[in-house]
């Protein structure tokens, strides 16, 4: 394959954005950054500014206060880039399904590419699905249409 | 023939045309009469500079007007002190007088052949007193008028700044063309008596109060010359600066020259007597462009490279050496506090002149020579940087640099000028750098164990220039994230005359740097010191070093235009800066925050005030600079 | 004049193409090495290129027009850096090269109004003023011994400078930790994993200016290295080794100490690196003047 594909698949760069999770998501996703799971050797680094972020991990359900912020957050990456849903809520909302302060998943504000369900996500799941959106970022680095 | 016409067209024609400007109140009539002087000067300086040194011997009668004339200026200054209540002033005025009176009525003065020596470094003088000094004045012409329409003034008091401002140019000329200690010491109150009345032009209470401290400070040195003037009466018998020279090392004659050494120290606002250049900064800007920046001060610096060659080798010359050292690294840091434009810059110009003296204190060829490339390229670049720093305030009407931020958007023509002339103020390949540069190679070769110690001090000056500017460089280049695209800037004539030739001044003096220090440092060292300095078309060597110069430029040049092409194909959005994701789509320099409110993003500068705090510094500087110079004393005394 | 037909001339041009080449392999080293004694498994010692082929390739956003030129300002200035050191030209030019490159990074950062880049710049300024003088002062002690300033004097000079100036070689550990970007002097910004400040001075970056300044960064960790690889200079095998040893020394130090704030960095490095030098100094005048 190319080389900037390539590349693409060896180093993408997590942004990670906890919209109201209950946190129990978010220590999972930590967890795959431990010696145990170790995502770093595939050249996964949790970076905080969506400046330099490929992929957005994003937990908890979508609400009235942090759309914003998750909109905003999404614009400041650039392309190519994939939105992974991590977590029950940030897939549909959950528990949280059609609460008053809520906006239910997070694919009401942002497109989102992979979900993973769970509650919380497992770090093993979580990884399948950062090599989900390893994919899409590959259809997308070699000029296939996605939507 | 001719060198009666160029010293009267170069020290008597600018008083006169300055008279003329204080007569005549018509604004074209002084436009005129100022850019008259300005080509004056400038012709006479070149045409001066390839006639190469000689001697000259003015008429008789100039000493009984320089006589009658000096009486009446330290009356004028005693005048001053009655007038303000300043007893520091009333002091060292009767200090100045008493015995001057004595000197001419009581011991009947002293001949001295000849007057004037015009030698190779007075040459370089002139060359930089008339084209940067001219250009400075020129400058005025429309600073002036907008600094009036500022503070609202309705009788214009521009004839009397014009006046001043010229008498300066032609005291210059006459300090550094004259060879008796009496005449450069008649010149050298001049100028102060120049930077008295230009200070407090403006008349509040705070400009004459620095005009007095100003004026006080200056006396001190003066009273050094007088010191100066009778030992050399009593112990040399002489007042010829070029006998003095070569009258050897004896105890009493370094003595005369530390008191010099000292009155150089005064009017170079070393420390301790900086205080004075800080206050100065109160007073219109092409004030301090001219005066305290790239003329006056360089007068203090002329002297001692005119006296160095005497006392090299001398526990003297490692004292002054110390002093200019010291002085380099405490406004160094002190820059690092300072919140004004002004203030910063008039640390700068102490900090360099110290450096200059370090070099002329070191005291070996190569020492010498980069004291002269220091020279020549800091009148050009602080000059320069003065009148943008002029500019700007005018427009933007505030000093504070953390308030200059945008400038690039709003000023554009102003602010590429001065981050350029800040860049070759300490960046190669600029001249200022390979001065700096040649410094180091001459402290590292000097032979006295002395040199670590100075070393020490020039490094760490050295990274503190480089944070206080850039941290300068950092608010002015920051954008508005607004979009807006670079502002319309309107200069006018005089503006652009100066600031443009001042900048293709520096710049084309950088690209011919060795070329420069091939013709005009080189040929106006003292006789006997033979630097090791070569020039080639690549670099400058100086026996342990080599700066390269056009293979920099051009390698500059390159990275620069391989940067622009790639930001142009590239090409790239321009995106709002990262506020945890609390930007608001329209208004790109603020975020939102608590109740939804905005809130404008506000970056303030660094000034470390907690850890270089400007009071405590300032204090113990003042009091080393104070016991250094006492030690540079009592080592000559012994 | 230059010879174009012995190879050895080519080797400073060799040198220069290959020096981001080294400093990416060397960063990557850098991640093997840390995960190892973070008892993980690290990734590949080619990460570094993929990272900066993507960032290459992403969708480019700049904080404005001047930023890239700068970004590549400081990749350039870097590379001529190296450049002056690969050609056996003046250490001081070298140094004050390197502060060119530092200063368009600088004022890169603080030309957007972002209040974490403006942080960083300024961290990233004291980092500059800390290690400067130092650095200064190690090129002049190196003077003093080979009697002039330029690098190839270092290769006439017959001696190892490690024998003679063991206390130097030792201070410019605190200079490398600054100018690598690691603990305990990581302020202004941090290589990988830690973060301060969002990314600190790199905060604005993006894309392919990214790429750009973590290419000059590498270029100045293989400059910096290659400085310490002369200290061993007869023999540059041996100076490569030394040079790694150190580089091995500061990851040591990355790992064992958390970041310190901007006084403790100023204080320490010009407290430890003027006292080492100093010394070695005094030394080695004392030296001169025992046995002479």
């Amino acid at each position: 394959m190319k080389t900037m594909t390539k590349a693409r698949l060896k180093s993408p760069w997590v942004l990670h954005f906890d919209c109201g999770s209950c946190n129990g998501c978010d220590i999972e996703i930590l967890a795959a950054l431990t010696p145990k799971f170790d995502v770093e050797r595939f050249g996964i680094v949790n970076i905080g500014d969506p400046k330099h972020a490929d992929v957005l991990l994003v937990t908890g359900p979508a609400n009235k206060r942090n759309q914003r912020v998750l909109k905003n957050l999404f614009d400041q990456m650039p392309q190519p880039k994939a939105v992974i849903a991590i977590g029950e809520c940030a897939c549909s909302g959950a528990i949280f399904h059609n609460c008053p302060n809520t906006l239910g998943g997070v694919d009401n504000v942002i497109p989102v590419d992979v979900y993973v369900p769970g509650c919380a996500a497992r770090p093993e799941s979580i990884v399948d699905g950062v090599v989900l959106a390893l994919q899409k970022l590959q259809k997308v680095s070699e000029g296939e249409k996605v939507d | 023939m001719i060198e009666d016409a160029l010293i009267a067209l170069t020290v008597v024609f600018p008083p006169l045309a300055g008279l003329l400007c204080y007569a005549l109140t018509n604004k074209t009539a002084r436009r005129l009469i100022v850019a008259l002087t300005a080509v004056v000067l400038i012709g006479s300086s070149i045409l001066l500079y390839i006639g190469g040194g000689f001697v000259y011997e003015p008429a008789p009668i100039f000493e009984n007007v320089i006589l009658v004339l000096d009486l009446a200026l330290l009356v004028y200054f005693l005048y001053a002190g009655l007038k303000y209540k300043n007893w520091l002033v009333l002091g060292l005025s009767v200090l100045q007088l008493l015995p001057l009176i004595y000197f001419e009525f009581g011991l009947g003065g002293m001949v001295v052949e000849p007057m004037m020596v015009v030698s190779e470094l007075s040459l370089v003088m002139g060359l930089i007193i008339s084209v940067v000094g001219s250009l400075i004045v020129v400058y005025a012409l429309s600073y002036m008028d907008e600094h009036e329409h500022h503070l609202h003034i309705e009788k214009s008091k521009q004839p009397r700044f014009f006046f001043f401002m010229l008498l300066l140019l032609g005291a210059m000329h006459g300090l550094v063309f004259s060879n008796s200690l009496y005449w450069v010491y008649f010149f050298w109150e001049v100028t102060t008596l120049c930077s008295y009345e230009l200070i407090r032009h403006d008349g509040t209470e705070i400009a004459v109060k620095n005009a007095l401290t100003a004026l006080w400070m200056n006396l001190l040195g003066g009273v050094g010359f007088i010191a100066a003037i009778f030992l050399g009466y009593y112990f040399a018998g002489t007042l010829s600066i070029e006998a003095l020279l070569n009258m050897g090392e004896a105890p009493i004659f370094l003595l005369l020259f530390a008191t010099l050494a000292f009155a150089a120290f005064t009017k170079s606002a070393q420390f301790p007597f900086n205080k004075w250049l800080q206050g100065a900064m109160v007073a219109p800007t092409p004030v301090s462009a001219l005066l305290h920046s790239s003329t006056m001060v360089n007068a203090g610096v002329y002297l001692i490279l005119r006296i160095a060659p005497a006392f090299s080798g001398t526990a003297l010359s490692f004292g002054t050496a110390l002093v200019g050292a010291f002085t380099f690294m405490i406004t160094a840091i002190l820059a690092l506090n300072e919140r004004t434009s002004k203030g910063i810059l008039a640390y700068s110009t102490i900090g360099n002149l110290g450096l200059i003296i370090l070099c002329a204190g070191i005291n070996t060829p190569l020492s010498y020579a980069a004291a002269l490339t220091l020279l020549l390229f800091h009148s050009v670049s602080k000059g320069l940087l003065f009148l943008c720093a002029g500019v700007v305030e005018n427009r933007v009407n505030t000093r504070l640099i953390e308030d200059w931020e945008g400038l690039l958007a709003k000023l554009p023509l102003t602010t590429v000028i001065m981050v350029i002339a800040m860049l070759s103020m300490f960046l190669p390949p600029f001249g200022m750098l390979l001065g700096k540069w040649a410094a180091i190679d001459a402290i590292v070769s000097a032979p006295t164990i002395g040199k670590i110690i100075m070393l020490i001090f020039v490094l760490i000056g050295s990274a503190a220039t480089t944070v206080y500017y850039s941290k300068w460089l950092g608010h002015m280049l920051m954008l508005p994230q607004s979009g807006k695209g670079l502002g319309n800037e309107e200069l006018p004539a005089p503006y652009v005359l100066s600031m443009f030739t001042l900048l293709s001044l520096s710049v084309v003096m950088g690209l011919g740097v060795a070329l420069l220090i091939n013709s005009v440092v080189l040929p106006a060292m003292p006789v006997g010191y033979i630097s090791s300095i070569g020039v080639s078309v690549v670099n400058v060597t100086t026996g342990f070093g080599s700066f390269l110069t056009i293979p920099y430029w051009i390698g500059a040049a390159v990275i620069i235009l391989v940067g622009v092409f790639i930001a142009r194909s590239k090409g790239g959005v321009v995106k709002a800066p990262y506020e945890s994701g609390e930007n608001i789509a329209d208004n790109p320099e603020a975020f939102r925050t608590t109740a939804d409110t905005q809130v404008p993003i506000e970056v303030s500068g660094m000034f470390m005030e907690n850890e270089f705090s400007e009071s405590k510094v300032l204090t113990y500087g003042v009091i080393a600079g104070a016991l250094i110079v006492f030690v540079m004393f009592f080592t000559v005394v012994l | 004049m230059v010879d174009l037909t012995n190879p050895y001339t080519y080797v400073p041009v060799v040198l220069v193409i290959l020096a981001p080449v080294i400093g990416g392999l060397l960063m990557g080293i850098d991640r093997k090495l840390t995960a190892r004694m973070q008892s993980r498994m690290g990734p590949p010692i080619t990460q570094p290129f993929y990272d900066a082929i993507k960032l290459w390739g992403k969708e480019p956003f700049i904080a404005s027009k001047i930023q890239p030129v700068l970004a590549f300002g400081y990749f350039g200035f870097s590379l001529a850096a190296f450049a002056l050191l690969a050609f056996g030209q003046d250490i001081l030019l070298l140094i004050f090269t390197m502060a060119i490159a530092d200063l368009c990074l600088i004022v890169a950062a603080f030309n957007s109004k972002s209040t974490y880049s403006n942080l960083g710049a300024r961290r990233e300024l004291l980092g500059m003023m800390s290690y400067e003088p130092v650095l200064l002062l190690a090129a002049i002690s190196i003077s003093f011994v080979t009697g002039n300033f330029m690098v190839g004097g270092i290769f006439q000079f017959e001696t190892p400078l490690l024998t003679i100036l063991p206390l130097t070689f030792l201070a410019m550990i605190p200079v490398l930790v600054i100018d690598m970007k690691k603990s305990p002097f990581d302020v202004s910004a941090s290589s990988h994993a830690h973060q301060e400040l969002v990314r600190g001075i790199y905060t604005e970056f993006s894309g392919y200016t990214l790429a750009m300044v973590e290419l000059g960064h590498w270029t100045r960790v293989a400059l910096l290295l290659g400085f310490m690889s002369l200290f061993w200079a007869p023999n540059l095998i041996i100076g490569t080794a030394l040079a790694f040893m150190l580089f091995f020394i500061v990851l040591v130090i990355d790992n064992s100490y958390p970041r310190l704030d901007w006084k403790t960095m100023v204080k320490t490095t010009w407290v430890v690196g003027f006292l080492l030098i100093l010394a070695n100094i005094v030394g080695l005048v004392a030296r001169l003047v025992i046995f002479s």
